[in-house]
């Protein structure tokens, strides 16, 4: 199993480790209402070495054309494509940040296959021909997402730091540290990712949560909720459930002019049948639990199954996504959940986030 | 590409034998709003998708299909002609999704308040 280089500071800080496709990874420190909250209202600062991180030089942009669905060869320099790579069924695998820094593209992956089998992927794709480096040991990436992130990332790396647009990378130099900052997050407040060398990443997580602002650590769990009722795509739990991209309603990282990429071919074929089933918001009547694979039914018969869910302190009151029958996708609507209770569809997001209230560039 | 009406709401529900009225009403009077705003969507920004292709909850601001505030006036400027109702500049809250826009249409048309 690969561990973070960050995992013995964790430790000592009383983090609880989990594991995600090989990787380690800090699933929380304290509960899950105390690190949603310092991310809703503050800043959160999460491990998230356990991606898998490779640079692939600028020649190198055929292999990522084979790998990913999205429009990898229209990425300008200085953006970041959020995209996914499939499998040959045209199944998720890996949810990918690609980024465009001039001679070398990032990918950095969230994925459901471990690192063997992704290198072995990118192989079949033409890595090694193209010197494509695994980044995976050799650096770490550490989180920073909140409402009040940007001052951390102001204080760290000065003001223009505010002009990064959503999905953009930049260099930059903490006391002669080469940092990538990307601008991405899954939380729907402000978020940051730092790829640091992995003999400095203890340093730089120091110097974050010494900022003037309070910086509390983040676990993956408490991520999982930030993800859900902030309706960004989550790949270990609705992802790794469902695994259709078009179900889950992905259409939108796909390059549909993509000559090749791995998984088009079924994907295509599932798109041109048309979709089936798809992941609408439920939210529980007062007094029904949700519980993950219980049936939603109308007069009796299944339409729906419950995926996943979190409680949310946001809305204070528990909200899920549920794979229903295409003819009752809509939202709006309740139908009753097997066993007892009903649920109601709702439209998501589900509320606005403090953050997209603020304009860095006014700042 | 997608057969042209396979998965038209309609197409569907009318084979439905086992839906009851009252959610059949419910779900065409939605269908059909979605489907007029997706098709704006589609035809003014010139995107490259099928209405079967866009999710209702996928974002349009930031994440997702990545709007700009050019964009979103555009998008603005489509409910309000499509629909008839007035939408605030300052309304971001609506432009979170396809289905915030549908839930904003059809508070107004019903005299509900309308959700922020």
């Amino acid at each position: 199993m690969r561990k973070s280089v960050l995992h013995d500071l964790l430790a000592g800080r009383g983090a609880r480790f989990a594991q995600r496709a090989g990787a380690q990874v800090a699933d929380g420190f304290t509960s899950f209402e105390r690190e949603y909250g310092a991310v809703r209202s503050g800043v959160g600062i999460t491990d998230f070495s356990f991606t898998q991180r490779f640079r692939i030089p600028e020649e190198g942009l055929d292999v990522l054309e084979r790998y990913a669905a999205g429009s990898v060869a229209n990425i300008r320099f200085g953006r970041v494509l959020h995209t996914f790579a499939a499998d040959e069924e045209g199944m998720l695998e890996s949810d990918l940040y690609i980024a465009n820094d001039d001679e070398n593209f990032y990918l950095i992956g969230e994925s459901l296959v471990d690192d063997d089998k992704t290198r072995s992927v990118l192989d079949e794709c033409g890595a090694q021909e193209h010197g494509v480096e695994d980044l995976s040991q050799s650096t770490a990436l550490i989180g920073l997402d909140g409402y009040e992130a940007w001052h951390v990332a102001k204080e760290l790396f000065g003001a223009d730091v505010l002009g990064l647009p959503y999905l953009s990378i930049e260099t930059y130099d903490l006391d002669g540290i080469e940092i990538k900052l990307i601008r991405a997050g899954k939380t729907s407040e402000f978020g940051y990712l730092l790829m640091v060398p992995a003999q400095s990443a203890q340093t730089v997580w120091e110097r974050l949560v010494g900022a003037e602002k309070e910086v509390a650590p983040v676990g993956l769990a408490a991520h999982m909720g930030l993800r859900l009722d902030g309706r960004f795509f989550n790949i270990h739990a609705e992802g790794a459930a469902v695994r259709d991209p078009l179900s889950l309603g992905l259409q939108w990282m796909i390059d549909l002019d993509a000559d090749d990429y791995r998984g088009k071919e079924a994907i295509e074929a599932r798109r041109a049948a048309g979709l089936k089933r798809k992941i609408i918001g439920v939210v529980p009547e007062a007094g029904t639990e949700l519980r993950q694979r219980a049936a939603i039914t109308h007069q009796g018969e299944k339409v729906a199954e419950v995926i996943t869910w979190t409680p949310s302190p946001t809305l204070g009151h528990p909200i899920g996504l549920a794979l229903f029958d295409v003819p009752f996708a809509y939202s709006g609507l309740a139908f009753e959940l097997e066993g007892a209770g009903r649920v109601k569809t709702v439209s998501l997001p589900p509320f606005t986030a403090r953050s997209l209230t603020v304009k860095l560039d006014e700042m | 590409m997608p057969q042209k009406g396979s998965n038209d709401p309609k197409n569907l529900l009318e084979g439905s034998n086992d839906m009851d009225a009252k959610l059949k009403e419910q779900i065409d009077e939605r269908a059909h709003v979605l489907s007029a705003i997706k098709n704006d969507l589609i035809t003014r920004l010139n995107l490259p998708y099928t209405p079967e292709d866009l999710h209702e909850d996928v974002s349009l601001l930031g994440s997702g299909l990545g709007l700009d505030s050019l964009d979103a006036l555009e998008v603005i400027l489509g409910i309000e002609h499509a629909f008839g109702v007035k939408v605030s500049e300052d309304n971001i809250s609506i432009l979170r999704s396809i289905n915030s826009i549908a839930d904003y249409v059809l508070a107004v048309r019903r005299g509900q308040e309308v959700p922020s």
